[in-house]
């Protein structure tokens, strides 16, 4: 059994993440009337389908695309400087102080209770067509998952292999990496609850959702 | 002394300034003849009508070479061989990275070689958008698009040639790259010049009755030909890379395979077509290299390959030139005939449609001799140093296709003819690749400590993985790390001269579990043996 | 105090607070002194300071009837609006207990019930001739408001409330008993659960379009698709203080004056939207698309207005006697029955007369309602084809008739019979030929060599290559690719789609990112040109043309600039085109042309195409590039468009034709909800978007945030809407094998 309390005591201590929001590509960068101090939003609305608040607009080969916050925080520094400047890919733009959510949290203290299905290299993953299917109809909870099953693609070297998933059946909880980003090698993939262990991983929800306060 | 005059005649404007390896020929053609001669010369000047596109070109084609600045749309090594020509011809350039090979040579060299516009990050090397913005702030007026990524993608190359702020595309003509990119005309367009291809169909079926009848007589043609165990080939008119390919041994299971075939290809590119083609199994893998200036009326070729050492994916390890050795090795059949053949195959069809610029021609030749065409690469290959260390233009070595490559693409006329270029000795280009030949060619991951090698004048060696500290290999592509490029007088000393330069390779690194690095020297110099036999 | 003057003085107080409410704050010197002469009533009659509190009583009965009546004039439509929605308002049950003599509610039990809103009873009305009394039974079908309860949900109904509504009409048509149907709605409950709001309506009304016992409707709040679900009627008959219109003023206002979500309409364009709509029954009379006004009491009808259910009960009497009549073949006896009905103080309760039909009866029925609606609203298009080109057509037409009979019924049939005939004799003979010819055979058959070589040739030789395979280029390019810029594919978020370049997206790719499929709209043009036969495209009909019919403001202007942006006359185009030499009829409604809006120009051409599709029996397509629903400026001549379009459709369909519906882009509420959504065969190209009413609508009526892609062709398909997807470069393709599939070898007859 873990301790929740002590891993929240620990968060609570250090409960902000500096978020650097930088170019995904190439591009001319105009600055939205934004300065430091100011606060910002993440994605909003029962689906998250509205985008966060607007931090600059980035226009290559005339087509002008808004860089949005993805979590809520405060601008602690903003590169003003690169304004209608040509910018290469990965620059930072601006830097956020975000304070973690209750999401957030119980992510964290989920990795502690999950069990993880890591990376064997550093490669890009995908989920086989059946499951990656699944998921995007309904979500990643529908999928059960067993001992020795294909169920992740590896892609390094231009080479694709078939990964099989090694560890207790259970359903995925958690999915910890993003399409098209590489993962390094022992990074966390996915997380799986095995059906057992269910009422322990409510528990954890439900001692993070009292006592994580959210607040500003 | 023929292709060189279509481009100038066309864009009589003004002269442009020669850089070349091969200095008098040029440099005195370099010296125009006069106005009126052109206009009158025995050769037509508009005979292929020029597109659009060829009259944007026109434009750009009449500024000097050190006006130009070529965007190197690759990385690893084949960057660093564009920017080195570059660096010759007094051509700037400006190179791309992305984040994950900011440690690769090409960077490196980029840095140390270019000017205040001479790289860029990008976010991929996949994203065209990126390479046409990094394009037009550093002021390119043309592209290199290397091997891979986007060299054979027509789409791309129409992009740079149409594209507002119009760029020249160092390669063939985007029509060409189309035309002959696509399997099935580049096939239909060899048999109306009687070039010899793969037994089979030319067109796509989408009859079963008719599929079915065609297949019977390609197992009968087999047979005819004493072959023990004819085999048939389904594949999906659409597909490529592999995909939807399948082998019929026995002609009952011809029907079950073809429907499979046929509705995987409905599935994955929605067009029932299947081709139907004998599959041969035993067989040399051989090829022409072309070049031919933006008149595309003389194409040269500077001679042949053999690429038949591969990894069981198909992958090429060790390339030589030329593509037989009769002098030394004895054949089954008549080697030199089948060189010579290979050859004026290759340039007749370059001539008919127009090439413009390098081009591999690929060939299959069985052990009867008998080659058949397979596909034609538009672009400039790896390989291409093998050719070039054993050709010599007006007797002078150091010839450098990619220099040329860029000479011609950026519209000066080729400066020499057929007549011109010859051969001298063998060449044998190694790829070295950190992989695991026992285990099915597996690329190996982790980090290079040691890359050391004994330097040799009969030796050039081109790699990005720098020599002076360690080097993490990117996961993201090919897991090349160098090619060796040997010459020897005759095959027993570019034999002998190989196995040194394998002996003397000092390459050690680990991965992440600690494990020692592998890679396919082993593989490299086992093979060594028997380059060039049948 | 008396008891009963003390409920006398609350039923004053409620027609009171009902005259303030529906007034809205107008008339408030006449509300006030209503109030002050009610309060010193009370008062004093509390006290008992009253001489004779029943006259005094009646005295201010009498001055609220007074003022009530003079306020009656100046009642604008939005006061009707307010009235038709105030809880004191009649309700379906008040009628039920008032006009009927006995009823059993059958489709459930007030809130336990499938649908609370859909109220459904069967009814008997008995009449008396002479010594006799007759009882007649109907069924009657309507919404149920409830006086403002809560679970009937303000009587918009729910999908599945509207099947129980079809059901029950197929019941009544088993039976052979007329329906009455009530329309107290002020629109569809706009859901897409299964059965799906637009699609049940579609049925509804093509279920209506074919019925065989009279239908007889009565409009009290007539909110568009709700009250089409049940309107489709023989005779239609509208209460004095109802409104009949294509969209609630404050749905108009805010489409109007563009209001964003969460922003509200000021009263004054809402007061304007619902006078320029001309929502009333006396617009609609004037129309044509309702039969007769049922006269209300001053500012409505209440629960206490026994004389008005008295004056209804007469009415639907009458309208449903009439509906029968109208069914006779006798031209003679008719007159006269109808005549004495007509007579204002004509009897009806005296007036026996039975409601069940012959089975001849029943058809001149169907056709006689299928025919009305067929003609309503012509006028409300311009149709600017010259009189001789009209003339001309109507003659080929009259000329053509015989011959079409000749070739479709009699020569086809026999052909087919000729034709099997001959094969089996051809068959005979190469029998025949390959045995005579046997020896022959045999010595020639050493040719062996020959062969061989021929089939070498065959394998290593160029072979002749022809046919469609070969050219894969679009007849028609959007426009757009002309433009040097890339645009970011939608879903790049979740596939890492690059961006893509828009000259290859709109040329090559078909608006088709390359990546991840999602499909970018089209211009129609590209579908005309794409996916029919080069030059085989014939247009009819061009000159029928959009207009204003109902002079809304300003609204001429946007028409001219919409077709003189999109170059058409309209936004539906029809035409006649071809795919490898299969003739059809197209119908296309184009989301460039006002976003695709239906209105009467639209719904003319559209029944017209239907109609030639059926003389030509040619399958007919109905290509929704993109339709928003009805032209809301056109009001009533809009919404009449779908019962209308539906009659053409099921006419078409019943006569052995083959209709096809396939959705692009966007298509939406009414359109949807009739003539669309009543194929069996409907299709979608991939990333259209399907249903009734989109998110803002459904947030504004319901309250509910909706789910992002809750309308997309794939959750379309999974709740069983449409049949296929189809990807936009396959459409040609798809549409052939539909056709050869789905039609047959005949692609018209069943």
């Amino acid at each position: 059994m873990m301790d929740i309390s002590a891993l929240l005591d620990e968060i609570k201590a250090a409960p902000f993440r500096e978020i650097v929001i930088a170019t995904p590509h190439c591009g001319r960068v105009s600055f939205a009337d934004l300065k430091p101090g100011d606060s910002v939003v993440g994605p909003q609305g029962q689906w998250k389908e509205k985008p966060g608040s607007h931090i600059a607009t980035l226009e290559r080969e005339h087509n002008p695309k808004p860089i949005c916050a993805l979590e809520k925080g405060e601008i602690s520094l903003l590169h003003t400087e690169l304004e209608g400047r040509f910018v290469e890919a990965g620059t930072p733009l601006a830097v956020l102080r975000h304070k973690l959510t209750r999401e957030e949290v119980q992510r964290l203290i989920l990795q502690k209770a999950l069990h993880l299905f890591c990376a064997p290299e550093r490669a890009k993953y995908y989920f086989i067509p059946e499951v990656d299917k699944k998921i995007r109809a309904a979500d990643a909870h529908s999928v059960t998952v067993r001992d020795g099953m294909e169920l992740l693609i590896m892609s390094r070297m231009k080479r694709e292999v078939p990964l099989h998933y090694t560890g207790p059946d259970g359903v995925i909880y958690e999915i910890y990496f993003k399409i098209n980003d590489n993962v390094n090698a022992g990074d966390p993939l996915i997380g799986v609850c095995p059906r057992d262990q269910l009422p322990v991983i409510q528990d954890v929800i439900m001692r993070v959702q009292t006592e994580w306060a959210e607040q500003g | 002394m023929v292709s060189r005059f279509s481009a100038q005649m066309c864009a009589p404007a003004r002269v442009p300034t020669y850089v070349s390896m091969f200095g008098p020929a040029i440099i005195a053609f370099a010296r125009r003849p006069h106005k009126g001669r052109e206009m009158q010369g025995p050769w037509p000047c508009r005979e292929i009508p020029l597109s659009k596109d060829d009259k944007q070109n026109r434009a750009q084609v009449e500024l000097p070479l050190d006006e130009h600045r070529i965007l190197v749309a690759n990385r690893g090594e084949i960057a660093m061989r564009i920017m080195r020509a570059c660096r010759k011809l007094g051509v700037a350039f400006t190179a791309v990275y992305t984040a994950e090979d900011a440690a690769s040579g090409h960077v490196r060299f980029a840095r140390d070689n270019g000017d205040g516009k001479g790289l860029f990050r990008v976010s991929s090397y996949h994203d065209a958008n990126e390479l046409m913005a990094v394009a037009d702030i550093a002021g390119c007026t043309a592209v290199h698009p290397g091997y891979g990524f986007f060299a054979e993608d027509f789409r791309f190359a129409r992009r740079v040639a149409k594209r507002d702020r119009k760029m020249i595309f160092i390669g063939p003509s985007w029509k060409i790259i189309r035309e002959l990119g696509d399997k099935i005309n580049t096939k239909r367009l060899a048999r109306s010049l009687g070039v010899p291809t793969v037994p089979g169909s030319d067109r796509p079926i989408y009859d079963e009755m008719e599929a079915e009848r065609i297949a019977k007589s390609v197992f009968e043609f087999q047979e005819q030909q004493g072959i023990q165990r004819p085999l048939v080939l389904v594949k999906a008119s659409a597909g490529g890379g592999g995909m939807g390919i399948e082998e019929v041994y026995d002609p009952d299971q011809f029907r079950s395979v073809y429907r499979r075939i046929r509705s995987y290809a409905m599935r994955q590119f929605k067009d029932e077509g299947v081709l139907i083609e004998q599959r041969i199994t035993d067989f040399n893998h051989l090829e022409v290299q072309v070049v031919s200036d933006r008149s595309g009326r003389n194409p040269v070729h500077f001679g042949t390959r053999n690429c038949s050492i591969q990894s069981t994916g198909l992958q090429k390890r060790i390339e030589i030139a030329p593509g037989f050795a009769p002098e030394t090795l004895q054949y089954t059949f008549n080697a030199e005939r089948v060189l010579t053949d290979i050859v004026d195959y290759s340039l007749a069809m370059a001539r008919k449609v127009g090439y413009d610029n390098v081009g591999t021609w690929e060939w299959i030749v069985t052990r009867k001799g008998e080659p058949f065409l397979m596909e034609v690469n538009t672009r400039i290959q790896v390989e291409n140093g093998v050719s070039a260390c054993i050709s010599r233009v007006h007797g002078k070595e150091g010839v450098d296709l990619i220099a040329e490559q860029i000479r011609i693409g950026l519209g000066q006329p080729l400066g020499y003819t057929q007549a011109d270029i010859a051969t001298e000795g063998v060449g044998i280009e190694y790829r070295l690749i950190a992989e695991d030949p026992d285990n099915n060619f597996t690329p190996w991951v982790g980090r290079i400590e040691r890359f050391e090698w004994q330097d040799a004048p009969w030796l050039t060696l081109l790699t990005h993985v720098p020599c002076d500290g360690p080097y993490e290999i990117p996961t993201e592509f090919d897991p090349n790390l160098a090619l060796a490029i040997i010459w020897g007088k005759d095959l027993d000393e570019a034999r002998e001269r190989g196995l040194a330069f394998l002996n003397s390779l000092r390459l050690e690194g680990r991965n992440n579990a600690g494990e020692p690095l592998k890679s396919n020297v082993g593989f490299l110099r086992a093979n060594t043996g028997h380059i060039l036999h049948f | 105090m008396d008891n009963n003057i003390e409920k006398r003085i609350q039923s004053l107080r409620d027609r009171l607070s009902y005259l303030q409410d529906i007034f809205a704050g107008k008339h408030g010197d006449n509300a006030n002194l209503l109030h002050e002469r009610l309060e010193t009533f009370t008062e004093r009659a509390r006290w008992g300071q009253l001489d004779d509190p029943h006259s005094e009583m009646a005295s201010l009965e009498d001055l609220f009837a007074y003022v009530e009546k003079r306020l009656e004039e100046c009642i604008t439509p939005m006061d009707k609006v307010r009235i038709v929605r105030h809880p004191q308002r009649i309700c379906l049950r008040d009628i039920l207990e008032n006009v009927y003599d006995n009823f059993t509610e059958v489709g459930g039990q007030d809130e336990h019930s499938l649908d609370p809103s859909m109220l459904i009873a069967r009814a008997v009305i008995t009449r008396r001739s002479g010594k006799k009394t007759y009882t007649q039974s109907v069924m009657v079908i309507g919404q149920e408001k409830g006086h403002g309860a809560e679970f009937r949900n303000g009587g918009s109904v729910k999908p599945w409330g509207n099947a129980k509504a079809l059901q029950y009409m197929r019941v009544a048509e088993t039976e052979g008993i007329p329906i009455h149907t009530y329309i107290f709605t002020p629109g569809s409950y706009p859901i897409e659960d299964n059965p799906g709001a637009a699609q049940q309506i579609a049925r509804n009304i093509y279920g209506m379009a074919g019925l065989r016992v009279p239908v007889v409707a009565v409009i009290s709040e007539g909110g568009s698709g709700g009250a089409e679900a049940i309107g489709l009627a023989d005779k239609r008959l509208m209460l004095s203080h109802g409104y009949y219109s294509v969209i609630s003023p404050e749905g108009a206002a805010a489409i109007e004056g563009r209001i964003k979500a969460g922003m509200r309409a000021t009263p004054e364009l809402i007061e304007h939207c619902a006078e320029h709509l001309r929502i009333t029954a006396q617009d609609n009379l004037a129309f044509g698309y309702i039969d007769r006004i049922v006269q209300e009491p001053p500012l409505g009808a209440r629960p206490w207005h026994f004389d008005f259910f008295r004056h209804l009960r007469q009415e639907v009497i009458r309208a449903t006697d009439e509906v029968v009549i109208s069914t006779r073949r006798m031209p003679l006896l008719k007159g006269m029955a109808l005549s004495r009905r007509r007579k204002p103080d004509a009897n009806m309760e005296e007036m026996f007369m039975r409601w069940d039909l012959s089975a001849s009866a029943r058809e001149r029925l169907r056709d006689r309602r299928q025919q009305k609606f067929l003609r309503l609203s012509r006028h409300a298009a311009r149709d600017r084809r010259p009189f001789w080109t009209k003339t001309a057509s109507a003659f080929w037409d009259w000329l053509s008739k015989p011959w079409r009979t000749f070739k479709y019924d009699f020569y086809r049939k026999h052909q087919r019979h000729i034709r099997a005939v001959l094969e089996e004799v051809d068959n005979e003979w190469e029998q025949l030929k390959s045995r005579m010819l046997a020896p022959w055979r045999r010595l020639t058959g050493k040719a062996d060599s020959t062969a061989a070589a021929q089939a070498r040739e065959e394998l290593t030789a160029l072979s002749a290559w022809s046919g469609e395979g070969r050219k894969s280029k679009w007849n028609y390019l959007s426009p757009r690719y002309k433009v040097d810029r890339t645009i970011t594919c939608p879903n790049s978020a979740s596939y890492g789609c690059l961006d893509l370049w828009g000259p290859d997206l709109f040329a090559e790719f078909a608006g088709v990112c390359s990546h991840c499929g999602y499909h970018f709209p089209m211009e129609p043009e590209w579908y005309v040109k794409n996916v029919f036969d080069a030059g085989s495209v014939f247009e009819f009909n061009s000159e029928i043309e959009a207009g204003n019919p109902l002079d809304f403001p300003d609204f001429a202007p946007r028409i001219a600039e919409a077709q003189k942006k999109t170059g058409a006359r309209s936004g539906c185009m029809t035409f006649e085109a071809r795919i490898d030499d299969i003739k059809m009829v197209v119908a296309m409604l184009m989301g460039t042309f006002r976003g695709g809006s239906v209105g009467a120009a639209e719904g003319y051409k559209f029944v017209e195409a239907a109609q030639r599709a059926a003389k030509k029996r040619y399958p007919f397509l109905a290509y929704v590039h993109g339709t928003a629903g009805i032209r809301i400026q056109e009001g009533t001549h809009g919404v009449i468009q779908m019962p209308r379009c539906t009659v053409a459709v099921r006419r078409y369909i019943e006569s052995g034709g083959l209709y096809m519906v396939l959705y692009d882009t966007n298509s939406f509420a009414g359109p949807l909800a009739s003539f669309l959504g009543c194929s069996p065969y409907q299709f979608a190209v991939r990333s259209s978007n399907i249903g009734f009413a989109g998110p803002g609508v459904i947030k504004e009526t319901t309250g509910m945030d909706i789910p992002p892609k809750y309308h997309r062709s794939y959750r379309a398909l999974s709740r069983g809407h449409i049949q296929g997807i189809w990807d936009r470069r396959q459409i040609r393709a798809n549409l052939k094998q539909a056709l050869l599939t789905i039609g047959g070898r005949n692609l018209y007859y069943r």
